[in-house]
C-alpha cells in the first residue's frame, strides 16, 4: 500500500522539533545573538599636532666609518707640517747658523731677508712646540722666516747677555698676526745655535684654563701654591727632547731632596726625563732642574759647566690675570699662585737670578687675548714713553740750541722721526712741534716767541697710557712690570721687508700670476693693514691649514699646496686681461676697416 | 669602569657629568665639590686618583641625595597638607602653588603638584 506522506516530509517529521529551529537558512542572526562581539573601548589616538613635536628620527646619524682612536682628533688639530714638497726650493736661501748668529755684522747683513732654519734647529724647535699649527709653514719647502729689525735686535741682546753674563728681560706685544710668535721662534733658534739651554712654554693659556690637573702645596712662606703635575711633565719632556745633546754633557752638582733616590752624577737629561715620565715627580724635578741651571758654572767639576738659559713664553697675558681654577673655598685662583706661572714670573721680574746670564722673553697673544687692563696699561705706557721721551729730549735740546736766532736749532732728528710707527697721539705731537717751529721760522718770529713756544710745549702721554685711578690695579702684575722689563712692540713690516717676503713667496712658487712689482707690494702692504705680516701672508699665498682641514669634520691633506687651490686672479692679472681684450678688439676693428 | 657612590662610570666620562647624574647634585653643587677636592673642569673619571675618589665618595655619603632627598620633598609637602596650609591644599588639588594664573597655563602644575610628588 502507498504511504500517505512523501519521503521528504517523513524525513522532516522525524527530525526533532527543537532541532528544527525557526532560523532561516544562510542567516547569522542566531549565532550573533549567541556570541555578541565585545565592543572594544575606542581609544582616541592622540594625534600629534603637525610641526609641534620633536621628530628625533629624522636626525639619526648613520655611523658608517670607524670612530677615531683616542687622541687622534687632537693630534690632527695640533699637527704642524713643516715642509711642502710641491713648493720650489729657493736657491741661495740664507740659513741661520752658529757663525752668523755669533757675528753681529753678519746678522745685520741678513736684516730684511728671509732666513731659513737648519734641519737640526727646526727639529729642536718642533720639540719645543715653537711652530704653531695656524702658521703657514706647510706652504713652503723648508721653514724660513723674515729676519726683521726686531730679530736683529734680539740677536744683539742675546750676544750682550752672553758676554756680560746679564739677564735680558723682554715683553713683546703687537697686533694679531704681527709676528710676535715667529719673533719668539727666531729668538729661540739663536740661543739654541749657541749652545744655550732653551725652555719654552708654547701656550700659556693651557696653564690657566683649568684643563689640566692641579694640586695644592704649601710653600716655604706659608702660602698655598698650586702645582700642575701633568703640564710640568709635558714641559720637561719637551726640554729633554730639544736639549738632549747639550744636557747629556751636564751633570748635577747639588744635593736635591727628591721623593726618589738620585745617583750623584746623573746627567741633566736623565733628571729631566725622570720628571717627564712620572707626573708626581714633575714639580720637585722642575725645581731641582731650575736650581741646577741657574747655579753658577763650575768648569772644574766634570759636567759642571753651565751655559746661559733662554726661557720663552707665548701668550703671557693669560697668566697676568685670574685663572679659571677655583680653590677649596670656591674662590678663583690668581694665575701667579700657580706654581709654574710663579716660576716664570719670578724669572721675568728678576727675582730668580740666572747666574750665567740669559734671556727671558714673553710674547703676548693677539688672537686669544683675554681682558688684562693692568698689563695693557703697562704695555701702552712703555710703548708711548719709548717715543715720548726722545721727543721731550729733542725739545729740550732745541731749547738749549736756539740761543741767538730762530734758525739755530738742529731740526734733523725731528725730521727723521718715523711717525707711522708711533701711537697716533704721540705722532700728532711730533707734527705739532715740527710745524710749529717751521711756522715761526717762516714768519721770521722773534727768539722770545720761539722760546715761549718751546717752553709751553708739553709732551703728553696718550690716554691709554695713563691709569684710571678708580680701577683696581692687579698688584701681582704691577710687581712684574715695574721690575725693569723692556717692552717692544712688533709693528707692521716696512715696504722693503714686505717686498723681500713677497719675493720669497714668488721664488717658492706660491705667489703665482704676476711678478712682484712695486705696485703689487704696495697694494698687498696696504691691504695687510700697513704690513702686518700675518695678513700679508693671508692676502698673498695662504689658505691657512685650519681652513683646509675644516671641511665638515673630514680632514683633508693639510699639505695641499695653496698654489693649486688658490684663486689665481688678482687685480693686476684682471687688469692685464682686460687690457689684452681691449687691444684685441681694437685690432679686430682696425683689420676689418682695412 | 670606576665605582663611585654605588654607580659604575666608564673612565672616559667627565667627572662633572658623572656627578650631576645623581639626584640632588646640579651644576652649582658639582662645582663646589670639584673645587673642594681640586678636580679640574675637564677631569675624566679615569683621571681621579684613589684618594680623590674615596674623598668624593665619603663627601657624597654625607650629603642628602637620591631617595633620601625625594623622601624629604614628599615629607615637606605632606607636612604642609597636614597643617592645613594653603600650599598643602594646592598640592592636593594639583594646582599652581606660587600664585600663578589658573585661567590658563597650568599644565606643569597638573603634572607635578601632587602629595606624593615624584621629585
Amino acid at each position: 500500500m502507498s504511504m500517505s506522506i512523501c519521503l521528504r516530509c517523513l524525513k522532516r517529521a522525524l527530525i526533532l522539533p527543537e532541532l528544527s529551529s525557526s532560523r532561516a537558512a544562510f542567516s547569522t542572526s542566531a549565532s550573533l545573538h549567541a556570541n555578541p562581539t565585545k565592543k572594544k573601548a575606542v581609544v582616541p589616538k592622540t594625534l600629534a599636532k603637525a610641526g609641534r613635536t620633536l621628530r628625533l628620527a629624522k636626525n639619526k646619524r648613520v655611523v658608517t666609518a670607524r670612530p677615531p682612536a683616542a687622541g687622534e682628533r687632537k693630534a690632527l688639530r695640533k699637527k704642524v707640517v713643516l715642509s711642502n714638497t710641491n713648493a720650489l726650493e729657493v736657491p741661495g736661501l740664507a740659513e741661520l747658523s752658529t757663525e752668523i748668529v755669533r757675528d753681529g755684522a753678519q746678522l745685520k747683513a741678513l736684516e730684511g731677508k728671509v732666513v731659513g732654519f737648519g734641519a737640526e734647529t727646526a727639529e729642536a724647535l718642533r720639540c719645543l712646540e715653537g711652530f704653531k699649527p695656524g702658521q703657514g709653514w706647510h706652504l713652503f719647502r723648508r721653514p724660513a722666516a723674515l729676519l726683521r729689525k726686531d730679530g736683529v735686535e734680539m740677536g744683539e741682546a742675546i750676544q750682550r747677555a752672553r758676554e756680560e753674563k746679564t739677564v735680558e728681560r723682554r715683553v713683546v706685544f703687537g697686533d694679531k698676526g704681527s709676528g710676535k710668535s715667529v719673533l719668539l721662534l727666531q729668538s729661540m733658534a739663536m740661543p739654541y745655535l749657541q749652545g744655550w739651554v732653551v725652555i719654552h712654554f708654547p701656550e700659556a693659556r693651557d696653564i690657566t684654563n683649568a684643563q689640566t690637573p692641579y694640586e695644592p702645596v704649601q710653600t716655604a712662606d706659608g702660602k698655598t701654591a698650586y702645582v700642575q703635575p701633568r703640564y710640568i711633565a709635558s714641559i720637561l719632556s719637551n726640554i729633554a727632547a730639544a736639549n738632549r745633546a747639550l744636557l747629556n754633557d751636564l751633570r748635577i752638582t747639588q744635593q736635591h731632596n727628591l721623593p726618589i733616590p738620585l745617583q750623584s752624577n746623573i746627567s741633566l737629561t736623565r733628571l729631566v726625563e725622570l720628571g717627564a715620565n712620572d707626573a708626581q715627580l714633575a714639580w720637585p724635578i722642575w725645581q731641582a732642574f731650575l736650581s741646577e741651571i741657574t747655579a753658577p758654572s763650575q768648569p772644574e767639576k766634570q759636567g759642571g759647566l753651565r751655559p746661559p738659559v733662554f726661557v720663552g713664553m707665548d701668550g703671557v697675558d693669560h697668566i697676568m690675570r685670574m685663572s679659571a681654577y677655583l680653590d677649596t673655598d670656591m674662590k678663583p685662583i690668581h694665575a701667579h699662585d700657580l706654581a709654574i706661572a710663579q716660576s716664570f714670573t719670578a724669572m721675568l721680574s728678576g727675582k730668580t737670578h740666572l747666574a750665567n746670564g740669559g734671556m727671558i722673553m714673553a710674547a703676548t697673544s693677539g688672537s686669544t687675548r683675554p681682558s688684562v687692563p693692568t698689563l695693557d696699561h703697562f704695555l701702552a705706557r712703555a710703548y708711548a714713553l719709548g717715543h715720548a721721551e726722545p721727543l721731550k729730549a729733542m725739545r729740550d735740546a732745541l731749547l738749549e740750541q736756539t740761543k741767538v736766532t730762530v734758525y739755530d736749532g738742529d731740526l734733523a732728528p725731528l725730521e727723521q722721526l718715523n711717525t707711522s710707527a708711533m701711537h697716533p697721539e704721540v705722532a700728532a705731537q711730533v707734527l705739532e712741534l715740527k710745524y710749529g717751529i717751521h711756522h715761526l721760522q717762516e714768519n721770521d718770529a722773534s727768539l722770545e716767541k720761539l722760546q715761549g713756544f718751546l717752553q709751553r710745549f708739553k709732551v703728553r702721554l696718550p690716554k691709554a697710557a695713563v691709569w684710571d685711578a678708580y680701577l683696581p690695579k692687579d698688584e701681582n702684575v704691577v710687581a712684574v712690570m715695574e721690575s725693569g722689563v723692556r717692552v717692544t712692540k712688533v709693528a707692521g713690516l716696512s715696504k722693503d721687508e714686505a717686498r723681500s717676503v713677497m719675493e720669497y713667496y714668488a721664488r717658492s712658487g706660491m705667489l703665482r700670476g704676476s711678478p712682484v712689482t712695486e705696485g703689487l707690494v704696495g697694494e698687498k702692504w696696504t691691504l695687510a693693514g700697513g704690513g702686518i705680516i700675518g695678513e700679508l701672508e693671508k692676502g698673498t699665498v695662504a689658505i691657512p691649514s685650519r681652513q683646509l682641514c675644516a671641511t665638515k669634520g673630514r680632514p683633508r691633506l693639510a699639505s695641499a699646496p695653496a698654489g693649486i687651490l688658490d684663486f689665481p686672479f688678482d687685480s693686476a692679472q684682471i687688469r692685464d686681461n682686460i687690457t689684452a681684450l681691449f687691444m684685441a678688439s681694437i685690432m679686430t676693428v682696425v683689420l676689418c676697416l682695412v | 669602569m670606576v665605582f663611585l657612590f654605588g654607580v659604575n662610570f666608564p673612565e672616559q666620562r667627565l667627572v662633572s657629568r658623572a656627578l650631576q647624574t645623581f639626584y640632588g647634585i646640579g651644576p652649582n653643587v658639582c662645582q663646589r665639590l670639584m673645587a673642594r677636592f681640586t678636580i679640574h673642569n675637564t677631569a675624566k673619571i679615569g683621571d681621579l686618583g684613589d684618594r680623590q675618589t674615596n674623598d668624593l665618595a665619603a663627601e657624597l655619603s654625607t650629603m642628602t641625595l637620591e631617595n633620601d632627598l625625594r623622601r624629604q620633598v614628599v615629607d615637606n609637602i605632606k607636612r604642609l597638607r597636614d597643617m592645613g596650609t594653603y600650599r598643602g591644599r594646592r598640592h592636593a588639588m594639583g594646582l599652581p602653588v606660587r600664585g600663578q594664573r589658573t585661567r590658563t597655563q597650568i599644565m606643569t602644575a597638573r603634572k607635578l603638584n601632587k602629595i606624593d610628588r615624584r621629585g
